[in-house]
């Protein structure tokens, strides 16, 4: 079974974000981690290749640095990735993220299932995996948190409102997982030895982890970037930090740091119970 | 299906014994072309995040590693320029002259080091320094515990590093191992091979580290009293750190009598003394951790080394010496001499009696010499438990007097044949200057445990500021513990024998010595259908191993952790 997991590199939510002067978010000062919501993804991707066998591949797509994710996912298990990276990428929305990644699943070859992640924590459109399906002109089954593979179709339970919903599609298809799914299991010992080899040796780095461009992939660049995205940031707003004055009432009996604490007046009176 | 992992030389445990060695035994790679591949497995996710310890030390073996450590970026807090030997009573604090001040507290000259940021250093370098090497690989694995030792026949063969059910994905197989840990899992060596016939004798050492508002680079003090006077073999320490950050800390040895030593208590009440809250004046706590610390010296050395395919390092093989209060140079020297023995053997691929060669070159050097001159230090004690039990409490009561001199006086005179003889008995133990090898047998710490025993009340300070004062929960956060799903790390091998215990306890009114003596509330009582019963919190734990060594039924064990769980000790 040939297995695709889509992840992308995101700000780390832990830290401040830079915002650039055109509202974008300067990637390059950031923090990065892999995108929590990818973690189901590449678990649901590493869970089929352990029931049905085959090989997994995770996608990125992103600065250089982003090759930090594709390592972490080596790390998890998986066998060979690709990284594309390209300038001209820039600024890309949903629309010419989906059709670039389309491109390079394409490019990737033949495949059985594409895993990605429900949404990202930086854009959180939760568009991306579905575009993606209509360009690749395959069934997809979105919210998905548990599957297993029946013949040549996939048997899929959803995340509903109120409930959920089994659905069956054929392969291929894509499937962006819900993060009520399996958590992701730690790192192998294996991956983690796998990385600190790659790392050491280039040759099977360019082997396993293939960095690509547009060019490689034969996207057409004006479909990419600021260039091919109709989405138009009108506006990007600042949320002030409210930086607020914070006591710490310590270092007394309890019922002293009660009545300092509403001494202090500052719990509104009428929920206050005595 | 793939084939196993494999490496010439595995690393349990990224301690400075192991890192050291790691380090050596590149260096002699560098210039030989021996061709080696080394895996270096370390519980912590991230390299120091388990470390905790004093740190002083003397840099000759470092120096041996590093002839530029002073200039090359290796951390140092700074370099000892006054050293205090002090005796605490409840509010004042009696400076021993330096002249009678014993050689192995006169801490003049050493390094200052935070030990988890040099054990960062450390494993950091260690890496830069394989990439430039094409004949050694080197792969490192924070994050990943050794669980279990693999055996071929009586031979180690390597560990067992997680549980996902395939072996073959979790072994890591070597030619040999060296066991760098602090005892997690060198246990299972020492046991099954019955290595240790008289048994180890461990401390709890607990420590907190303050930024302060007073420059205290390079002061340090050793304090006894104050404020464990119950006879426990125990002492206290304050070190000038860089930065105006200052290290507090007690040890207290678990061969104690009390069944209630609350470790992190006492150092709540050490904190109080006036002396230290004018220390701490104006200042924050960074962090707080504990750690179990090997003492029996000598006495506790096993009776091999290492066996086929293994050899054991630092803590594991227990060379700190509690006279001097050293360990940290000694734990690098076994690295050291391992190093080069393991270069010599991976060249000439013979590892024949490489154990004992290895016991051979310790125990010549300087290790063997400084730990069998300071044999008969814990038995000094040991044999005359009045020492701590009544003399010193006496001199802590007279240094609040305000004439320490008298008070040590007075107390000699109240049977003075007795207790000058007892006194110079001791004095030649602890000094080195009663020869004779007769082996002097200790018992395990649980075993010297009375649940009847009582503590004698403690003046414990009441100016102390209270938020200087942590309650144990609150100590819990500055140790930053984080767990994964689904931990269980601690096994309570039988819940009978845990109902038993607190059925005595609860009879003389007193918490168990796991309740007691963690250093982090992980042990409970739970009350099951008007049963109780033990329990435990254990996202609050610190792995300081306290409640193992403590348990009165060996009831407990603390296994390494998984996925990089546990505290993280960064800083102390």
């Amino acid at each position: 079974m040939k297995i695709f997991v889509l992840i992308k590199q995101v700000p780390d939510q832990g830290a401040k974000a830079g915002i650039n002067p055109d509202g974008t978010i300067d990637r390059a000062k950031a923090k990065r981690m892999l995108n929590p919501f990818d973690r189901y993804a590449l678990e649901a991707a590493l869970h089929a290749r352990r029931l049905y066998g085959g090989t997994v591949t995770a996608i990125s797509m992103g600065p250089p640095p982003a090759i930090e994710i594709l390592y972490e996912a080596i790390a998890h298990g998986v066998d060979q990735a690709i990284l594309l990276s390209d300038r001209r990428l820039a600024a890309s929305d949903t629309l010419a993220t989906a059709y670039a990644l389309y491109c390079t699943v394409r490019y990737a070859g033949a495949f059985d299932l594409v895993f990605c992640g429900l949404q990202t924590t930086d854009g959180d459109t939760a568009q991306v995996g579905p575009q993606l399906a209509e360009r690749l002109q395959v069934p997809q089954i979105t919210y998905c948190e548990k599957f297993e593979i029946d013949h040549s179709e996939i048997v899929a339970r959803r995340v509903i409102e109120g409930g959920s919903q089994t659905v069956r599609c054929p392969l291929p298809a894509v499937v962006t997982v819900a993060n009520s799914a399996p958590r992701l299991a730690y790192k192998t010992l294996r991956g983690a030895r796998r990385v600190q080899q790659l790392q050491r040796d280039e040759a099977e780095r360019s082997r396993v982890i293939r960095t690509v461009n547009l060019d490689d992939i034969g996207a057409d660049p004006v479909r990419c970037g600021l260039k091919g995205s109709p989405t138009i940031v009108a506006a990007t707003e600042k949320v002030g930090e409210i930086g607020g004055n914070c006591t710490l009432y310590q270092g007394k009996p309890l019922q002293q740091l009660v009545d300092d604490v509403l001494a202090a007046q500052v719990i509104a009176p009428e929920l206050v119970k005595r | 299906m793939s084939p196993p992992i494999r490496y010439d030389l595995l690393l349990v445990g990224g301690s400075a014994s192991n890192l050291i060695l790691a380090h050596r035994l590149l260096d002699l790679a560098a210039k030989s072309g021996l061709p080696l591949t080394v895996a270096l497995v370390e519980k912590s996710a991230q390299f120091g995040a388990h470390i905790v310890s004093g740190a002083l030390t003397k840099t000759h073996i470092l120096e041996k590693v590093f002839p530029d450590f002073k200039t090359n970026g290796f951390p140092i807090e700074g370099y000892v320029t006054h050293s205090h030997l002090s005796v605490l009573g409840s509010e004042e604090r009696w400076d021993l002259p330096h002249a009678i001040v014993p050689k192995g507290f006169r801490k003049e000259g050493h390094a200052i080091l935070t030990l988890s940021h040099a054990i960062r250093w450390l494993a950091e370098q260690l890496q830069v320094k394989a990439k430039a090497l094409t004949n050694v690989v080197l792969d490192v694995f924070p994050g990943f515990a050794a669980q279990e030792i693999l055996y071929a026949g009586e031979r180690v063969a390597g560990v067992r590093v997680s549980a996902s059910g395939d072996v073959s994905e979790d072994a890591i197989f070597a030619e040999l191992t060296c066991f760098g840990d602090k005892g997690f899992l060198s246990k299972d060596l020492v046991e099954r091979f019955a290595l240790r016939p008289n048994p180890q004798l461990w401390s709890v050492g607990i420590k907190e580290v303050w930024e302060v508002d007073l420059d205290c680079q390079g002061v340090v003090w050793h304090t006894l009293g104050y404020p464990i006077l119950d006879g426990t073999f125990s002492g206290g320490f304050v070190y000038g750190l860089g930065h105006k950050k200052l290290a507090i800390g007690l040890v207290i040895s678990l061969d104690s009598k009390n069944p209630n030593l609350n470790p992190q208590l006492r150092l709540q009440q050490f904190k109080a003394h006036p002396w230290i809250q004018e220390l701490i004046q104006g200042g924050r706590l960074l962090k707080y951790g504990a750690a179990v610390i090997p003492e029996g010296g000598y006495y506790s050395l096993p009776t091999r080394f290492g066996v086929e395919g293994a050899l054991l390092l630092g803590d594991a093989l227990g060379v700190l010496d509690a006279a001097s209060l050293s360990g940290l140079d000694k734990s690098m020297e076994t690295g050291y001499i391992a190093a080069e023995l393991l270069h010599g053997a991976f060249v000439d691929r013979n590892f024949e009696d490489l154990a004992e060669r290895y016991k051979r070159a310790v125990m010549d050097g300087f290790i063997g010499q400084e730990l069998y001159a300071s044999r008969h230090f814990r038995r000094a004690f040991l044999e005359n438990d009045r020492l701590l039990g009544e003399y010193l409490p006496a001199v802590c009561q007279s240094v609040d007097q305000g004439h320490p001199w008298l008070g040590s006086l007075k107390f000699g005179l109240g049977k003075p044949i007795q207790r000058s003889t007892e006194t110079f008995q001791a004095l030649g133990l602890i000094l080195g200057r009663i020869s004779g090898d007769k082996l002097f047998r200790y018992t395990p710490c649980h075993e010297n445990i009375e649940p009847a025993f009582t503590q004698p009340a403690v003046a414990v300070s009441t100016q102390a500021r209270p938020e200087t004062i942590l309650s144990r929960p609150d100590a819990v956060f500055f140790a930053a513990p984080r767990y994964h799903e689904g931990n269980r790390h601690i096994e309570e091998f039988d819940p009978q024998t845990c109902r038993r215990c607190i059925a005595i306890y609860d009879r003389l009114g007193k918490p168990t010595p796991c309740i007691a003596d963690c250093t982090a509330e992980v042990h409970r009582i739970d009350e099951a259908g008007g049963v109780r019963v033990h329990g435990m919190s254990l996202e609050n734990c610190i792995q300081c191993r306290t409640c193992e060594i403590v348990c009165p039924s060996v009831n407990l064990r603390v296994n390494p952790t998984y996925e990089g769980s546990g505290p993280d000790f960064y800083g102390l």
